[in-house]
């Protein structure tokens, strides 16, 4: 496989330690070393490299620019809450920190520049030098003299540098619109089965034979493939169920050969997991102790989502609700609901033609505070006065995010409130006052 | 139950308790309060009370708390120690940042003293590294991050923006280890951190803890309100951690008010994904709440006591408005200070000995107020003739019969609270709760009015006297139990005959050794089946009923015995629980104004409001303003009287004619006379007082200026609120 | 003479294919101006004039390039000053100062990068100035000679023209421009922009000082000459060491251009885009594939490299996508064609895959409502779908409303490639209604 990396310029060995380490992406390992060239030619100044999450992009340039011993700065770009941040890190790893501590509080790209050139010009690159962006769509997010600068930074700085950004978002959405300096774009196709097959096989339990492992991993991709493609989450998923896989033959039920005992062992088991680790409702580690449970009975370990149960002081149940009917019913039925003697409207006489799609399927609605409160006044059963608590207490179910703002919080009249709970929940709470929601809500008359 | 409920335009009304924090406190307090002689001694009584209520407070806190952080603690030591050994699957795990959800519950304003707790336990036994962070002081990424570094390192941190520069700039100068904000910087200082307290100089305070990882203490942040952050903010913190979790040792603590399932609704799944999530659960504010009243409410230690109406008030309040505990514990506060300030005889409410001393000390002025108060009247009716003038003449008869009612006073309630306890064991496991679940119900029945005359009570009885044999004895022993920690005559009286009652009961089945099955499975079976009845027409119908078969058949020993057995307890109800009205001298001890309680606790801003504009004279006193109601005086205040015409006006208000209106009110209030010509002329200094009025009404939120008139403005309440 | 020695000097193959490549990549990467510029000879020749006024005569001037991206105003630019420096005169003289819209974002910036290029900063020292007009002035008197009262010229180079246009209150460009038009002090300005509206970005005070010259750069090169350009751009000049290599490389670069399939790939290529980026990216793709096993360029490789330029790439990723986010993505479509383009939620798009899922008998695909949340998102994270309003406002995930970044083509092709897409999940993509 080695043969697809060769390159004049670097030690055979090498070449063959990285595509050890670069298994299913020789294609790839190769296309990229061919365009970097020799180390002291000149490489294309910007490299836009793009695929799937966990496709191996960053690992293979990681890779490559540490075994074959290139000078590059790598940077993640969710890490540079400020500009600063990526150009002092730019500097450090290029000319050391002397070069960093030159920069000056909030520097510009200017600055930056000025500073690169005038190192560069003192310790000219006899390498090509490389500055690797991960998560470069988060580069958008910052001043947008940012992006095209950098994509022809080998010019402005006039250094043999070559800009290589990973992002797993195609460039369409980053170019600007008086465009710029075109990178040249290279795709990361995704791991094919097969592929995926290979490459988790290679991490197998040590106490267990690879051809085992391999079978779990074939059985795994079964249940798995057609929901998620991702290396990494595979990966975990097969770590945390593998012990669960093993278990008939650590009891001896089953010989290894039998795989199909095996499968019908596991298979119940891994679409439980889809349920619940692979959502992370169970945090890895309670996910083993379950399957420890397991063994003697009742592993009923519920989920996150599943505790949804909250205590609320019983006006602010009341306003809850009031909030969910406001926001769910439409404004003009509310004579219906809540005015004692409203001669009789049926709903047939209140439904307009185009309320074919439920409340429910296009989600809360913004209703006024006026509104929830006349709701709110008609819907508990005893006279409430209008006390600061009761007020205090809407606006502390906004900081919990069971409602929420729409206004602007500065705006003191006549804000607008949304409500943020689900169906059950507020089934739930309604419950526990006796409230019986579904007659008040429109949806379900 | 939020700060942010200012800016929704709510009033705070300044418990004034507040009062104790500021300087000279007493100053404060005796200025201004009644009878003021002996008003050091009962600021000095006060504030004594005060401090114990507080000190105690704390510690139950730490208390209730304690195994709920224990297990958190354990939680931080293993996922330290895993990170250690690294078998086949924890290295799977490795990339995962270990997550402590703590879900404590919507009662916000008590979490504070939690945190306190928490993260002081963490630095003593587990990490000296811990940051913890709210929402409000992270808006933006860059300041979370700042906020996390400099409470872990205890460095100044510079974060690049213009805004704070100058910020940066001077403190900076002051130290000058000010560093760059990026995790990577963290990590350095930690591993010259871990490097320097391997090598033996601790860097910080560290006790046994660290044995399990000597160079490897985590970093703890903790998430102080996770509701309240930033989704994006706090998702990008996470990833930029869980680059760097090889290198440190990151966990996360996320304080929940409502449910751990809110994580998951904040955090994308590629996000949360990042994270190892483990679930602590802290217990519900209610059984707080129950602790707290059993520690202070229903004891003798504190002299002090509520009314009943002021407890309703405040029970009402948490279970109402905002399940917080603190804010019930400020609410007793209130009602204490309110009580030693208003009430010049709480001079008495103390403990036993210094109360008899206080009533030697007490003045002909004191004595007199003693005369005047209800109880002592009606204690005053009772005597015989001569008595009656003694007590009205000599100071010092009067100051002796004090100091045996003051007596007779403690004896009751030393009395009151065993038996209390004593009747909700007993009622609190019958079918249907008739005298209520929790013990503060009871104790509210009871003090309301003579618990034994209500008929809840009756069944109550009614259904002891079909208890089990098993159940009663189960339920007496607890009695027994209650009233061996009371130590009055009369409680251990009460204590020797019942347990005697017991004896018999168990001779009974001595002599008996198997009683009549019939009997015994009717009796048994009644109130068994009876839990199951949850209507309570059918209740009381099935122990008519039952009450008709009783009277045919005989009764066996075991019944005869059950029922004096209940007779026993109903007789000391009927001595020791009546309601504290009843007791003289109860105004020494006990507070009675909900109606304040209520008005500082729970105000009413808009109707507040209301009344001041409708009314002015309600809070500024003066006669000019007195007027038949519906009415506004002309002289009154121009704001008021702006409103006045505004609440005449529709939804939109016409500038202009509002001005006029105004201005012919006002000018008939200098009293010039109407026929004459200038008669209601808008003058500028009208005008500029209308239109400050006006202004202040906006202010006030009652108009808004519209669009689509510009010389209109919109009305913006509807009466109501 | 060492260049007769390396005349007849004959190198190993993989010691040539290092030179070439070498030589080629400073032409494709590094941008190396070529001798001299091909087809923009006539404004190689004004704007050589033009600056020889300024750097010999003293006469201030400023003028505008103007053309589309990779048209090679950079490089005329940096011709002309390789040409004009070689007149001895002019070296002495003149003095540059290069400004970048994209580094110098404000005036204070520029104008401090001014001082620095001009080697100022003691002069200046910590002078305060009451205007950027005095300090501009400053600068310039400071470069008064001695013994001359008229003091040296200045070139200023504005790259990206048009940004300085968005500075407050366009300071920098007024005061150049204004002291072009005064003759305090010979200044060229040389501003090169790819926006053809530059002048419409002008403040009129501005617009009005500014001498109306432009030179523009519209290159429509014919085929022939594009072809022309593409084999010199290749092509070996004959002072390569290895004269026989570099005679058989030059061949087979012409046998290269003359084949059938590469004349359609270029013509391909010069349909889409005349420019010399877009070139130098494709026999850049080309060039990569030379080495010492195979010491030329063959036809199958421009079209492999020409392949990786046109490839699109949402298919890729849409390739990449698992079962469940295709058939979400599917539904998305028939919401689109039912609703025509309004805008969804998860609720509506799982609502359509139920109904898909309902028609079918065996239901492999049914999962839990969090699993299809996950896809989507993913989906989201891809931006191939993308909130309608800005993710300010929080509402509950589920009733996000969202667009679909792909058209219905593209989606459909993105269907016929998938590795063993179900047929069921085929015929509901193709079917008219969800």
């Amino acid at each position: 496989m080695s043969a697809l990396l060769q390159q004049p310029g670097y030690e055979e060995e090498r070449l063959q330690t990285v595509a050890e380490q670069l298994p299913c992406r020789e294609v790839q390992a190769g296309m990229l070393l061919s365009l970097m060239g020799q180390p002291h030619q000149y490489s294309y100044p910007s490299i836009f490299i793009y695929g799937h999450r966990s496709s191996g992009k960053s690992h293979v340039m990681h890779v490559l620019l540490k075994e074959l011993e290139l000078p590059h700065a790598t940077v993640s770009c969710v890490e540079c809450v400020s500009v600063a941040l990526l150009f002092e890190q730019v500097l450090l790893s290029f000319f050391g920190c002397d070069a960093a501590s030159l920069l000056p509080r909030s520097p510009s790209l200017s600055d930056f520049v000025r500073i690169y050139r005038q190192r560069c010009s003192q310790s000219p690159a006899k390498q090509t030098r490389y500055i690797v962006m991960e998560k470069a769509e988060l580069l958008r997010d910052t001043d947008a003299n940012l992006l095209p600068a950098l994509l022809r930074l080998q010019e402005l700085v006039e250094d043999n540098v070559t800009i290589i950004l990973l992002t797993d978002i195609v460039w369409d959405k980053f170019r600007p619109n008086t465009g710029c300096f075109e990178p040249l774009l290279l795709h990361f196709p995704d791991y094919s089965k097969g592929e995926l097959q290979q490459i988790l096989s290679q991490d197998r339990h040590p106490s267990y034979s690879a051809e085992l492992y391999s079978a779990y991993i074939n059985i795994l991709l079964g249940v798995f493939y057609s929901v998620c493609r991702d290396l990494r989450e595979l990966r975990h998923l097969a770590a945390l169920n593998f012990s669960k896989f093993c278990e008939p033959l650590t009891e001896g039920k089953v010989k290894e050969t039998d795989t199909h005992k095996l499968w019908r062992n596991i298979e119940p088991h891994l679409k439980k997991a889809m349920q619940t680790v692979y959502l992370r409702e169970v945090s890895s580690l309670q996910w083993e102790q379950m399957q420890q449970m397991e063994k003697k009975e009742n592993g009923a370990l519920r989920g996150l989502s599943a505790h949804t149960h909250v205590e609320l002081p019983y006006y602010s149940k009341f306003l809850l609700i009031a909030a969910y009917l406001a926001s769910f019913n439409p404004a003009r039925t509310d004579k219906r609901f809540f005015v004692k003697h409203h001669g009789k409207i049926r709903k047939t006489n209140f439904l307009k033609k185009n309320e074919k799609t439920s409340n429910h399927l296009l989600g809360p609605k913004p209703f006024p505070l006026d509104r929830l409160l006349a709701i709110f006044y008609s819907v508990v059963d005893s006279r409430v006065a209008p006390t600061a608590s009761i007020f205090s207490q809407i606006s502390s179910l906004v900081t919990l995010q069971l409602l929420t703002q729409v206004s602007h919080g500065d705006q003191l009249d006549a804000p607008k409130y949304k409500c943020a709970v689900s169906m059950d929940f507020i089934c739930a709470i309604s419950r526990t006052v006796n409230f019986e929601i579904v007659k008040y809500l429109y949806d379900f008359l | 139950m939020s700060t942010s409920s200012v800016s929704k335009g709510c009033f705070v009304f300044k418990p004034s308790a507040k009062k104790k924090k500021t300087l000279s406190l007493e100053d404060h307090f005796i200025h201004g309060c009644e009878g003021t002689e002996n008003s050091e001694m009962r600021f000095k009584l006060c504030q004594d009370l005060w401090d114990t209520i507080k000190t105690d407070t704390e510690v139950l806190q730490d208390e209730l708390n304690r195994n709920i952080l224990d297990s958190l603690l354990d939680f931080t030591r293993k996922c330290s120690s895993t990170r250690q050994h690294s078998d086949w699957a924890s290295q799977m795990r490795a990339s995962e940042i270990p997550t402590a959800a703590l879900v404590l519950g919507v009662n916000v304003p008590d979490h504070d003293m939690t945190f306190q707790g928490l993260s002081e336990l963490l630095q003593q036994s587990v990490t000296p590294h811990v940051a913890s962070v709210q929402a409000k002081e992270c808006g933006a990424l860059k300041h979370l991050m700042k906020r996390v570094l400099e409470r872990l390192m205890g460095a100044v941190v510079t974060v690049d923006d213009e805004e704070e520069e100058e910020e940066v700039e001077q403190t900076s100068a002051q130290l000058h280890n000010s560093v760059h904000c990026s995790l990577s910087t963290l990590c350095d200082w930690y591993n010259t951190k871990s490097k320097k307290s391997y090598t033996g100089t601790p860097g910080k305070k560290r006790s046994s803890p660290v044995k399990d990882d000597p160079q490897q203490p985590p970093l703890v942040i903790i998430f102080k309100d996770l509701e309240a952050f930033n989704p994006r903010v706090l998702q990008d913190f996470i990833l930029i951690c869980s680059r760097y979790i090889e290198r440190l040792p990151l966990m996360f603590i996320f304080g929940i008010a409502t449910s751990p399932s809110t994580i998951q609704h904040m955090l994308p799944h590629s996000v949360s994904s990042l994270l190892c999530i483990e679930l602590f659960q802290s217990l519900s504010c209610t059984q707080h709440l129950a602790t707290v009243i059993d520690k202070f409410i229903l004891t003798t230690h504190f002299p002090f006591k509520l009314n009943g109406k002021v407890m309703q008030v405040m029970i009402s309040i948490f279970l109402y408005h905002d399940f917080s505990v603190r804010n019930f514990i400020k609410g007793v506060q209130l009602a204490l200070l309110e009580h030693f300030h208003s009430q010049p005889l709480s001079v008495l409410c103390c403990k036993n000995k210094e109360a008899l001393l206080n009533v030697m000390q007490l003045g002909h002025q004191d004595l007199e107020r003693i005369r005047q108060l209800p109880s002592f009247k009606r204690y005053i009716e009772k005597q015989e003739p001569q008595e009656q003038v003694n007590l009205s003449t000599d100071d010092a008869h009067i100051k002796e019969v004090c100091q045996r009612l003051i007596k007779d006073l403690h004896k009751y309630h030393k009395n009151y609270y065993p038996i209390l306890r004593c009747l909700h064991t007993l009622t609190s496991s019958l079918p249907r709760y008739p005298l209520g679940k929790q013990i503060r119900e009871l104790h509210l029945i009871c003090l309301e009015k003579n618990v034994w005359e209500n008929e809840e009570y009756q069944s109550a009885m009614r259904l002891l006297k079909m208890l089990a044999k098993d159940e009663l004895i189960t339920l007496l022993q607890k009695c027994v139990e209650i009233l061996q920690l009371a130590k009055s005559k009369n409680m251990t009286s009460a204590l020797v005959q019942l347990e005697d009652v017991l004896a018999k009961f168990k001779q009974l089945d001595v002599v008996a050794a198997e009683p009549p099955p019939s009997v015994e499975d009717c009796i048994t079976s009644p109130v068994k089946n009876l839990q199951k009845k949850t209507d309570l027409f059918q209740l009381q119908k099935a122990l008519l009923e039952m009450n008709e078969s009783r009277r045919s058949k005989k009764l066996s020993p075991f019944e005869i015995l059950r029922n004096e057995a209940i007779e026993f307890i109903d007789g000391l109800v009927k001595s020791h629980l009546s309601p504290p009205e009843s007791q003289t001298l109860n105004e020494v001890c006990y507070y009675t104004s909900s109606a304040t309680v209520r008005r500082h606790l729970n105000a009413t801003p808009r109707t507040s409001i209301q009344t001041a504009l409708n009314s002015p004279y309600y809070y500024l006193q003066n006669d000019r303003l007195k007027t038949e109601d519906g009415t506004v005086s002309n002289a009154a205040p121009d704001i008021c009287i702006v409103y006045k015409l505004h609440l005449e006006c529709g939804r939109l208000i016409n500038l202009f004619d509002w001005l006029e209106a105004y201005a012919t009110v006002v000018s008939a209030a200098e009293g010039n006379n109407p026929d004459f010509d200038n008669f209601g002329k808008v003058d500028d200094v009208k005008h500029a007082r209308f239109i400050r009025a006006v202004s202040e009404l906006e202010f006030l939120g009652f108009i808004k200026s519209t669009r689509q008139k510009t010389d209109h403005v919109a009305r913006i309440t509807w009466g109501g609120c | 003479m060492s260049k007769r020695k390396s005349k007849d000097a004959h190198l190993p193959v993989g010691e040539c294919i290092t030179q070439l490549q070498e030589i080629l990549r400073k032409r494709l990467c590094h941008q190396q101006l070529p001798d001299r510029p091909e087809g923009v000879e006539a404004q190689h020749k004004h704007l050589l004039e033009l600056l020889k006024r300024t750097a010999v005569h003293g006469e201030s001037n400023s003028v505008l390039i103007v053309g589309p991206r990779g048209a090679g105003k950079t490089m005329l630019l940096k011709c002309v000053l390789r040409d004009l420096l070689e007149e001895t005169e002019a070296q002495t003289n003149l003095l540059q100062v290069h400004l970048n819209g994209l580094l110098q974002t404000n005036d204070r910036i520029a104008l401090q990068e001014i001082t620095r290029q001009l080697h100022l900063e003691n002069v200046v020292g910590d002078k305060v100035f009451g205007s950027f007009a005095e300090n501009l002035a400053f600068l310039l008197e400071a470069l008064k000679k001695g013994d001359r009262s008229s003091s040296r010229p200045v070139l200023f180079v504005l790259d990206e023209f048009d940004l300085f246009a968005h500075h407050k209150n366009q300071t920098l460009l007024y005061n150049l421009l204004d002291v072009s038009q005064s003759a305090q002090a010979p200044i060229a300005v040389v501003g090169t922009t790819c926006r053809l509206d530059v002048l419409e970005l002008l403040e009129k005070r501005v617009k009005s000082r500014f001498s109306h010259r432009q030179i523009h750069l519209l290159n429509n090169p014919t085929f022939t000459q594009y072809l022309e350009r593409v084999q010199t751009q290749l092509s070996l000049s004959d002072d390569f060491p290895d004269n026989k290599f570099s005679r058989d490389w030059n061949a087979s670069i012409e046998t290269l251009c003359e084949d059938k399939s590469v004349a359609e790939v270029l013509q391909r290529h010069f349909n889409s885009s005349k420019d010399f980026r877009s070139m130098h990216m494709l026999l850049m793709l080309c060039l990569s594939r030379v080495s010492a096993a195979k010491p030329a360029i063959r036809p199958a490789d421009l079209l492999e490299a020409s392949k990786m330029c046109f490839a699109d790439a949402k298919a890729n990723m849409l390739h990449g996508l698992s079962i469940l986010e295709l058939c979400l993505i599917i539904a998305m479509k028939h919401l689109n064609d039912v609703y025509e383009g309004e805008p969804f939620n998860l609720q509506m798009v799982h609502n359509e895959f139920k109904k898909f899922l309902q028609r079918k008998s065996n239901s492999m695909y049914n999962f839990e409502q969090p699993v299809i949340m996950k896809a989507f998102e993913h989906l989201q994270q891809l931006e191939m779908i993308r909130p309608v309003d800005s993710s300010v406002v929080k509402t509950q995930r589920e009733y996000r409303l969202m667009r679909l970044m792909l058209d219905h083509s593209q989606v459909m092709e993105a269907l016929q490639k998938y590795p063993q897409c179900p047929t069921d999940v085929k015929q509901w993509a193709m079917s008219a209604f969800g």
